[in-house]
């Protein structure tokens, strides 16, 4: 069926076309500020999107600060962070659904009972007890706290209940250990759960800003979210720089959510409304 | 010696829970003990001073600037949690209309919120920075001769970072609704149509009310994380001009690492927490309620 153009359909698109594409506009705007020369005078809008334009400031921001380290700092404690979360979280559920040993309403529970506490409002605690524990500015201070979150468990403890009982219990007439059951049935069927909470993991992680910034203290472990804001803090008036280090840090993402947004945004309903 | 059914089941589970289970213990549980205890004393980033009661708290009821950084953190709430709850159902309703380009108004709305804070705040400094500025290049292509300074003045400097937020984070809420709207059963649409209803109609009788518990639980999220504001806001305008924009989470942090007193710090992370753990309790409660 085709539907007549009517006024009002002119309309909704020019609309809904304007306003997304005012949403990328500023991203845009950041990409293209990044190729002007430094020291460009700007006199009109148009300025910003016509050529000259030039890579140098890639070349420039490499050599100005340690920018390689700060994304591989970031890119490995993600990563870390996310493999592990993934694991003992999905341990620590299948445990909890699965194996009927004492307490087990109680470790639930009580894992339940840390939703309630928002990493935000024990930083001064955890900071402490990170010096106490000398893991102050170190990888280690990046990735042990970040593992304790207990919403994967719980996420995943929902997953693994959906799990039929028939399937368990013919892989147990079958001699099948628990540990092989983990690895074979149940991590396999949840793959859209786990899948959900590593790319959720790692998102957050990358870009995690009030944890690194407390605890790392030299330039060479910052995190790029907390690197980018320290090296732009050196430039006052010229903004080509700064644009530069942003986009850096954006492209590599902004590819990453073109190639995932799917399992992102099916993530975002999944935990969003069941967690 | 014979093993019991049940010991057996118990020691299988321990390999299982124990990883996770010393992490939650170490750095989720026992923060939450040792800050209580922090708050009873005079304390520094090196040493525990001296025992001191409820000093810290007394202090903290008293102190006019806990109180003010208190009031901007709900002044965010107040401000934000509105306009990024109807402008993510606008956007959902956008994006879940039978247009061309569907896929495309969708990534564009939510693509900011992948980005870094630090990215996305020094983007909007630099398009909010008076003469070389985005927008105040802009406003001079049209003419305008003044400059606005975006961040020293206080109102505008709120606009700023509740704007930046939005854009920042309202493609999420946005997901939530457009996974509401199309859950919606079409016929009821076509039904209302039959019987006449405009289409601002069915949208108050129909679309409204079957949203309602998803627009409950995405405003306790948005309430709750709007709560923990502290970042964009940092990096933006720092929590000035003065103090007018500086959130309970930057006060905290001031205290405690610029200004070494880990103990009264602890005691406002106290006060912070259980406002925090009173919403999210209600906002577990408002979901039961949507599921059920």
């Amino acid at each position: 069926m085709k539907r007549k153009i009517t006024p009002v359909l002119v309309l909704r698109y020019i609309l809904s076309y304007g306003l997304a594409f005012a949403f990328i506009f500023p991203v845009i705007w950041m990409v293209f500020t990044s190729l002007k020369r430094e020291g460009t005078p700007i006199r009109s809008v148009a300025e910003f999107f016509i050529p000259p334009f030039t890579t140098d400031n890639y070349h420039a921001v490499f050599s100005r600060a340690p920018i390689g380290r700060w994304m591989w700092n970031s890119l490995s404690v993600a990563l870390v962070v996310t493999v592990l979360v993934v694991l003992f979280s999905s341990l620590a559920a299948f445990a909890i659904s699965r194996i009927r040993f004492r307490g087990r309403t109680f470790v639930y529970l009580f894992f339940m009972a840390g939703l309630m506490v928002p990493g935000e409002a024990t930083i001064i605690p955890l900071f402490n007890l990170a010096n106490n524990l000398g893991i102050v500015n170190s990888y280690k201070g990046l990735i042990l706290p970040a593992l304790a979150g207990p919403f994967a468990v719980i996420i995943l403890k929902e997953f693994f209940d959906g799990i039929p009982d028939e399937l368990v219990d013919s892989a147990r007439i079958d001699g099948c250990s628990m540990l092989r059951m983990y690895m074979t049935i149940f991590v396999p069927l949840s793959k859209p759960a786990v899948s959900t909470i590593a790319i959720f993991t790692f998102i957050g992680n990358w870009n995690s800003f009030l944890w690194p910034f407390l605890i790392i203290m030299s330039e060479k472990m910052y995190t790029l979210p907390v690197g980018i804001p320290a090296f732009n803090s050196s430039y006052s008036q010229d903004y080509i720089l700064p644009m530069t280090v942003n986009a850096v840090a954006s492209i590599p993402a902004i590819i990453a959510f073109l190639f995932f947004q799917k399992q992102i945004i099916q993530g975002i309903k999944l935990t969003g409304i069941k967690g | 010696m014979r093993i019991s059914k049940q010991l057996k089941q118990d020691l299988l589970a321990v390999p299982f829970l124990l990883p996770f289970f010393v992490f939650y213990v170490i750095f989720v549980v026992s923060p939450m003990i040792q800050g209580f205890w922090m708050s009873l004393h005079k304390w520094t980033i090196v040493r525990k001073i001296r025992y001191i009661g409820l000093n810290n708290y007394e202090e903290m009821l008293q102190d006019p600037y806990f109180w003010g950084a208190l009031s901007n953190t709900m002044k965010f709430v107040i401000w934000s949690t509105p306009s990024i709850i109807i402008a993510g159902l606008l956007l959902a309703l956008i994006c879940n209309q039978n247009l061309k380009g569907k896929t495309f108004f969708r990534l564009s709305f939510y693509m900011p919120n992948i980005l870094s804070v630090a990215v996305i705040s020094t983007i909007m400094v630099f398009v909010f920075r008076p003469y070389s500025g985005l927008l105040s290049t802009i406003l001079h292509d049209l003419g305008m001769k003044d400059e606005i300074y975006w961040l020293g003045d206080s109102s505008l400097a709120w606009f700023v970072v509740v704007f930046s937020t939005l854009w920042w984070t309202v493609g999420f809420n946005m997901v939530l609704f457009l996974a509401a709207l199309q859950d919606i059963p079409d016929f009821l649409y076509e039904a209302a149509k039959i019987d006449g209803a405009t289409s601002l109609q069915s949208f108050w009788y129909i679309t409204v009310p079957l949203l309602k518990p998803i627009i409950w639980v995405v405003t306790m999220l948005q309430i709750i994380a709007s709560s923990k504001v502290f970042a964009q806001i940092w990096l933006i305008t720092g929590g000035g001009p003065g103090t007018a924009t500086r959130p309970i989470i930057q006060y905290i942090y001031e205290i405690g690492f610029r200004q070494n007193d880990l103990g009264y710090a602890a005691t406002m992370s106290y006060a912070l927490f259980i406002i925090l753990m009173v919403l999210t309790g209600i906002q577990i409660k408002v979901r039961k309620k949507g599921e059920a």
